[in-house]
This record gives C-alpha cells, sequence and structure tokens, in this order.
C-alpha cells in the first residue's frame, strides 16, 4: 500500500518535471525566435551596411579558395588530391563558419565586450541561461552570403567528383553537425578565455590560426599534427572529415573521432558556465 | 635645422608615449608569438606539399618560398598600420577638431604614434619570431643585401602608413568608412601577396599590379629579402625596384597631401 502510493507521487513529481521542462523549452524557443526577428529588422533596417558586410564577409572567405586554384593552376597540388576534392574541403569550411558566424560566434565578442566594460550582470540577472541568451541575443544574417559562396563553391566542387551514395551523404550530414559543434567548443573557449585575458580581441586570431589546419587534407600534415586536430582541438571534424565522408575516403575509425568532438564542445560548455560562476561586477 | 629638430623632439616625445601607452597592453602584442609561427607551419607543409617533388613552382624554389614566407611575416610586424581606424574614429567622434587646432600636423602626429607603437611590435613580435622562425624551425632568415632590405622595408613602412592615412581620410567624406578599410584590407591582403606570392597570379594582373600600392607595401621588401625580384616576367636588379618603390611612395605621400588639404577645406567641427 505504502510502495504504491510512493509510486503514485514519484510519477506525479516525474510528470510535473516533464511539463515544466517542457514549458521552459517552449519559453527558450519563443525567447530565440523573437531574437531572431529583432536581427532581422536590425538586417532590414540598415541594408547597406548588411550588403555591404555579407558581401565583405563572402570575399574573405573565398581567399583559401582562390589560393588553392593559383596553386593548382601553377601546375602543382597536393598528392591524391584533385583540385575539386581540396575545394570541397574549403568549401565545406566556409559553411560551417557561415552557420557559426549566424547563430553562435557572437557569445565571443559579446562576452568580450560585456567584461571588459563590466556589465555582464545585466545579463546575469535575467531569468534565463547567460550562454544561451547571449548567443541568441547576437543571431546575424550577415553569415548568409557567406554561406550561400560557401555552398556555390561546394556544389561546382561535388559535380567534379564522384557521386557520393546516400550513406556517404547521411555520413556528411553527421559528420557536418559535429563539426559546427566543435566551432561552438571553440567559441565557448574563446569567451571563457576572455574572462581571465580582458579585453584581449586577439584571442580570436589565436584560434583562427589553430582552425586554419582544418582548411586543408590531413594528410600534408605529420601524424603528430593530426593527432592533435583531430583528438585535442578536434578541428579536422569541420571540413576534412565530412569531406572525406563525400569522397569515400571514410572508414569505420572515423566514427571514433565524434567522441573527442562531443568532449571537447562539453569542456567549452563547462569551462564558459565556469567562468561565469567566477565573474564578479558592480553595476556596470 | 631648428624645425627639424622641433619635429624629432615631437616624434620622439609622441612615439614615447605611445609606446608606453601600449605596453600596457604588451600581451595583445606577444598573441603574435603564438598566431605567427602557426600560421607559417601551416604554410610550410602546405608548400612542402604543393611542391612535392618539383624543384621550382614560378621561378620559386621550396627554400625561397619558405623564406619568402617567414620574411613576410616578420616585416608586416614591423610595417603593419591602423592609422586609417584612429583617423575614421576621430573624424566620426568630432574629436579631429581638437587636432585640427593643434600647433602640429596630425598626419605627423599619427606617423610619430606609428613608430611608437612598431617599436613595441619590434620587440614583442618582431624578435621573437625570429628567434622561433630561425631556432626552431630553421629557416634562414638572413637578407642578402641588408642596406636594400632596411632602405625597401623603411619605404613599405611609409607606404603602410600613407595608404592608410588616405583610406582614414575618405571618413571626411563618408563619416563612415569601416566597409572601405574592410574592403581595402581585403584587397591588400590578396594583392600584396601576404597570402601567396604575386607571381602565382595570372600574367595580366600582375602587370596591372605594378601600378598599384599593394605590392609595394609587402612583396617588394620581402623579395628584396630574398635577393631576386621578379613580377609579370620582368626580373629586375634589387637598386632599381627599391627605387621604383620610392617613387611609389613619393607619388602616394603627393596624394595623401592633396587629400588632406581638400579634406580641411570640407572638414568643420564644433566644440569636441
Amino acid at each position: 500500500m505504502v510502495d504504491k502510493r510512493v509510486d503514485k507521487r514519484t510519477n506525479l513529481n516525474m510528470d510535473i518535471k516533464i511539463k515544466q521542462n517542457g514549458l521552459r523549452l517552449r519559453r527558450y524557443l519563443t525567447v530565440y525566435k523573437e531574437c531572431v526577428k529583432v536581427a532581422f529588422a536590425t538586417a532590414s533596417t540598415y541594408r547597406l551596411n548588411f550588403i555591404l558586410n555579407c558581401t565583405i564577409m563572402l570575399l574573405g572567405d573565398i581567399i583559401f579558395p582562390l589560393i588553392t586554384v593559383l596553386i593548382y593552376g601553377s601546375g602543382a597540388g597536393f598528392e591524391g588530391w584533385t583540385v575539386y576534392e581540396v575545394l570541397l574541403i574549403q568549401s565545406i569550411f566556409t559553411m560551417s563558419t557561415a552557420i557559426a558566424d549566424m547563430t553562435f560566434h557572437g557569445v565571443m565578442w559579446v562576452t568580450m565586450d560585456m567584461v571588459r566594460s563590466g556589465n555582464m550582470e545585466m545579463v546575469l540577472i535575467l531569468p534565463v541561461d547567460t550562454m544561451f541568451i547571449l548567443m541568441a541575443r547576437t543571431f546575424s544574417f550577415e553569415g548568409i552570403g557567406l554561406f550561400i559562396g560557401g555552398l556555390v563553391i561546394f556544389i561546382v566542387a561535388i559535380l567534379n567528383v564522384v557521386v557520393p551514395s546516400i550513406l556517404m551523404w547521411l555520413q556528411f550530414f553527421a559528420y557536418f553537425i559535429i563539426g559546427v559543434l566543435v566551432m561552438m567548443g571553440i567559441a565557448l573557449v574563446m569567451a571563457a578565455i576572455s574572462f581571465k585575458w580582458v579585453g584581449n580581441s586577439r584571442i580570436p586570431e589565436i584560434f583562427s590560426s589553430i582552425r586554419s589546419f582544418g582548411k586543408y587534407p590531413q594528410s600534408i600534415f605529420p601524424k603528430a599534427i593530426v593527432i592533435i586536430t583531430s583528438i585535442i582541438i578536434p578541428i579536422a571534424m569541420i571540413a576534412y572529415y565530412p569531406a572525406a565522408a563525400l569522397l569515400g575516403r571514410g572508414n569505420s575509425g572515423m566514427f571514433i573521432m565524434i567522441l573527442p568532438c562531443l568532449l571537447f564542445l562539453l569542456f567549452g560548455i563547462y569551462l564558459y558556465r565556469y567562468m561565469v560562476r567566477l565573474y564578479q561586477g558592480v553595476g556596470g | 635645422m631648428k624645425t627639424i629638430k622641433k619635429q624629432l623632439n615631437i616624434l620622439w616625445a609622441v612615439a614615447v608615449v605611445t609606446y608606453k601607452e601600449w605596453s600596457a597592453y604588451r600581451t595583445h602584442s606577444m598573441v603574435s608569438i603564438l598566431v605567427g609561427p602557426i600560421y607559417f607551419i601551416v604554410q610550410y607543409f602546405i608548400w612542402t606539399a604543393a611542391y612535392g617533388g618539383r624543384t621550382m613552382l614560378n621561378g620559386m624554389d621550396l627554400t625561397q618560398m619558405i623564406t619568402y614566407f617567414g620574411a613576410s611575416t616578420l616585416i608586416g610586424y614591423l610595417t603593419m598600420d591602423f592609422a586609417d581606424w584612429n583617423l575614421q574614429m576621430l573624424i566620426r567622434t568630432g574629436k579631429f577638431l581638437t587636432f585640427a587646432l593643434r600647433p602640429i600636423h596630425h598626419r605627423f602626429f599619427a606617423f610619430s604614434q606609428k613608430v611608437g607603437h612598431r617599436v613595441l611590435g619590434l620587440l614583442f613580435e618582431f624578435i621573437p619570431c625570429y628567434i622561433i622562425f630561425t631556432l626552431l624551425f630553421k629557416v634562414s632568415l638572413v637578407p642578402r643585401h641588408m642596406g636594400w632590405t632596411i632602405l625597401s622595408v623603411l619605404l613599405a613602412f611609409l607606404m603602410n602608413f600613407y595608404i592608410h592615412y588616405i583610406l582614414g581620410m575618405t571618413a571626411f567624406w563618408f563619416t563612415q568608412s569601416s566597409g572601405i578599410r574592410r574592403v581595402f584590407d581585403l584587397l591588400s591582403g590578396v594583392f600584396s601577396g601576404v597570402f601567396i606570392p604575386l607571381v602565382f597570379f595570372p600574367h595580366a594582373l600582375q602587370k596591372i599590379l605594378f601600378f598599384l600600392p599593394f605590392p609595394y607595401m609587402s612583396y617588394v621588401p620581402v623579395m628584396v629579402f630574398t635577393g631576386n625580384f621578379t613580377l609579370a616576367g620582368i626580373e629586375m636588379d634589387i637598386p632599381i625596384i627599391v627605387g621604383i618603390q620610392a617613387l611609389a611612395v613619393c607619388i602616394t605621400i603627393l596624394i595623401s597631401e592633396l587629400l588632406y588639404r581638400a579634406s580641411m577645406r570640407r572638414f568643420n567641427g564644433v566644440g569636441a
């Protein structure tokens, strides 16, 4: 009899918890939707600035494909890789960067700025998760030009390589999503560092230089670097592994590489939350 | 003589103050100790793989290519400039008015600031990275013609400054010139040879580049450093290309002066 009553109460508590979680999720979705609307309104208001920034971002990130074309145009190249295969890697990298710029890269800049100016508590007192609200508030449409540019290069490249099977496409999408999560991990680590290294606008440069290893076939680097780019800071997952899956160069061992990527993301989230907890401010 | 001495005193005073001011943020400069070598490693492996079994690519061998990127990185630390950002900020906020009233030309003030800032770059970026490149990566970074290289780097220093100052002056017309600056930074990155030596571009484009300021900002001093200059299939003696670089700098100074006078006729401000 007592056992039955305990069971009933436990079920009731679980129901309430699920309901609360559902409401919380719905509230977060509403907040995110509103932030996207605001971002759209901002882009519409400052149309010229928006178009100019989109174009510059697009031009800026097609430099690497241009260098690849120039290298191959001179008769040189990376052994075992055609120009379209290398372009495929770089276009995936561009698309991943565009998604990151639109959805979560802003967290790094806004955290850096808020810590420097001492405004962070204005966000901390809000009844939502700090990391979430900063990502939502910094949603930007400016990366859309970059994404389209990456997509065009991707289509050109894919039309000039072997036709991938459905399984290859599925693998590609899985790795691509994991690659975007690695980008998120990097953004959060950078944002977390800005709590200690206050006002240093060159922090992103450090990670940008590390990420540049991910724009090329990993076979051109020595094993030690490949271990670092696959396990420690898994930037190879951003573009190399998704491209390898599409080109049929993947193997079952590649699935294991998902683990360090997820661990890296969790490390980024943990570090960011830890630094937020350590933050001290006196009213901006 | 007295005027020159006075100007030198001003330059010294502004440079020292700028040095001290930026020394407080020396870790910003020291980021280059990490970033520079990382980019260099990437370039090293890209080009080692690209050469494969080939001995020459567009007239450059692998050793020359590696030296090119090492020298390009180091010279970049000495010539880097952001006079455009400072000037457009002063114009946009109206603070330029206070400079217009001072008994010192703002361009000279900005130049003195750059001298101080780049001395910091020399100590916290150039020297550490030079040591890393030569001792750790075993790259031979001794210029073939020391005197010509120093002269060419000084000219590139001036070229970078005057070009960025001209860019900054566009704010007198557009107020917000960040878009123009970003476009220019992008173009100069590509066409000054920072990402790839200019000999890799199509021949027609290489010929056009002779008449643009970009090669004189980075490509020319780097090629002078390596001891051979080639562009658009034209091989030139080092003194000749340094002479052309000096001419390009003179033209840029002239344009800067004309634009400054036009800007002053246009500028108006109240009580900043």
